[in-house]
């Protein structure tokens, strides 16, 4: 019985870093999702409050609270997905991963260093950021600080992790009734 | 002399000519009368198939036929029959459907017959028909909701979106280098040291 070659993730990936461009680009992805969940949340709270007639104190309390809820979402946006899967949404279509110097995930603690380590980074005009174009491991001052590194992650695309699946699903059919024409 | 000889033929010629003439004459009425005969015959006939046609006695006859248990029976035996499936396979194998489809083709009757229904407006009139009938659309909604199309117009567009992806992907780490050989040109710094490449062996 002849078998068509799955394609599947490479055994031994090569390690590349990733360089200033394309984490500019999977920022800028990032920065999307993380404002326009913030924007459509921030409507609708701003409508609901709209209802009731709240005095000035009140309101400016309120927003205080909005500010430190954009501030914590943001932070959890990038803590949780650098913990889980060691990409956020935009590594993820950038095909990119932020793993330890070792090469292992990033823990909690470690990813909230590195998110600390990317403001202060941010700080001066972005200077932490082009140390990533001086870098041999390309790695920036959050890197540096939290002992990181972004390494490429190919992974198969939706389409093709599709089509393996039918694939996967057709042989198996064929295994379970062999005289099936080719 | 010549001039003699086609003169001297040319009468022998009229002198042959009178007993054919003459014999045509005689027969005149006799050659008429079997024309006029063998007209009415067709004319006869041509009248018998129209009555037969247009007659309910024939439509009757094969309602009678179609409904007999008798030749249905018979014809499911005649289909079942190893026989038929025979002349079945002989027929498709001896190559006459192919070439009486060949013959259609050369003689030009599948272009007239296409060009005829055509010019006649059928097609038109056809395809007026069908797009004003419901049972189409019902059709159409049928295969446009079918797991089959649905599951190819969404792989298409994911393969879409990976063709995009790719593009920008390829295209920003080209820039990842460009980038990097620019401000280190800038800085006055060496090349970055790119580690070396698996064996793709391995």
């Amino acid at each position: 019985m002849s078998l068509v070659a799955v394609p599947s993730e490479p055994a031994t990936p090569a390690v590349r870093y990733v360089g200033l461009a394309t984490r500019a680009i999977a920022m800028v992805i990032d920065a999307a999702v993380i404002n326009l969940v913030a924007i459509v949340a921030g409507i609708g709270a701003s409508l609901i409050l709209s209802v009731f007639h709240l005095p000035g104190p009140v309101k400016a309390a309120l927003a205080g609270i909005g500010a430190a809820v954009y501030v914590l979402w943001t932070v959890g946006y990038f803590i949780v997905f650098w913990s889980t899967t060691g990409q956020t949404p935009g590594d993820r279509l950038m095909q990119f991963r932020v793993v330890t110097q070792d090469g292992a995930r990033l823990g909690p603690r470690r990813a909230l260093i590195r998110c600390v380590g990317s403001f202060l980074a941010a700080l001066p005009l972005f200077a932490g950021f082009f140390l990533i174009l001086f870098d041999d491991k390309r790695r920036g001052f959050q890197d540096r600080f939290a002992g990181t590194v972004v390494i490429e992650a190919s992974q198969m695309s939706l389409a093709e992790r599709r089509q393996a699946a039918k694939r996967a699903e057709y042989l198996a059919v064929r295994e379970q009734q062999p005289g099936l024409p080719e | 002399m010549p001039e003699n000889n086609d003169r001297s033929s040319a009468r022998a010629r009229g002198l042959l000519g009178i007993p054919g003439r003459a014999a045509e004459m005689t027969l005149r009425p006799l050659t008429g009368m079997m024309g006029r005969a063998a007209a009415a015959g067709v004319e006869a006939e041509r009248r018998a198939v129209d009555w037969v046609l247009d007659s309910a006695e024939l439509e009757r006859a094969l309602n009678a036929a179609v409904d007999s248990v008798r030749i249905q029976s018979s014809l499911e035996r005649a289909v079942d029959s190893d026989g038929v499936k025979r002349i079945v396979d002989r027929l498709f194998d001896s190559g006459v459907l192919e070439q009486v489809i060949d013959r259609l083709f050369e003689t030009g009757l599948i272009d007239r017959v296409i060009a005829r229904l055509f010019d006649d407006g059928v097609i038109d009139r056809f395809f007026d028909r069908l797009l004003a009938s419901d049972a189409l659309w019902h059709l159409i909604d049928e295969i446009a909701a079918s797991p089959a199309v649905t599951a190819a117009i969404s792989q298409q567009g994911l393969g879409f979106a990976d063709q995009v992806g790719d593009e920008v992907r390829g295209r920003s780490r080209k820039a990842d280098d460009w980038l990097e050989r620019a401000a280190r040109r800038l800085a006055h710094r060496p090349p970055r040291v790119v580690p070396p490449e698996p064996d793709p062996g391995v």
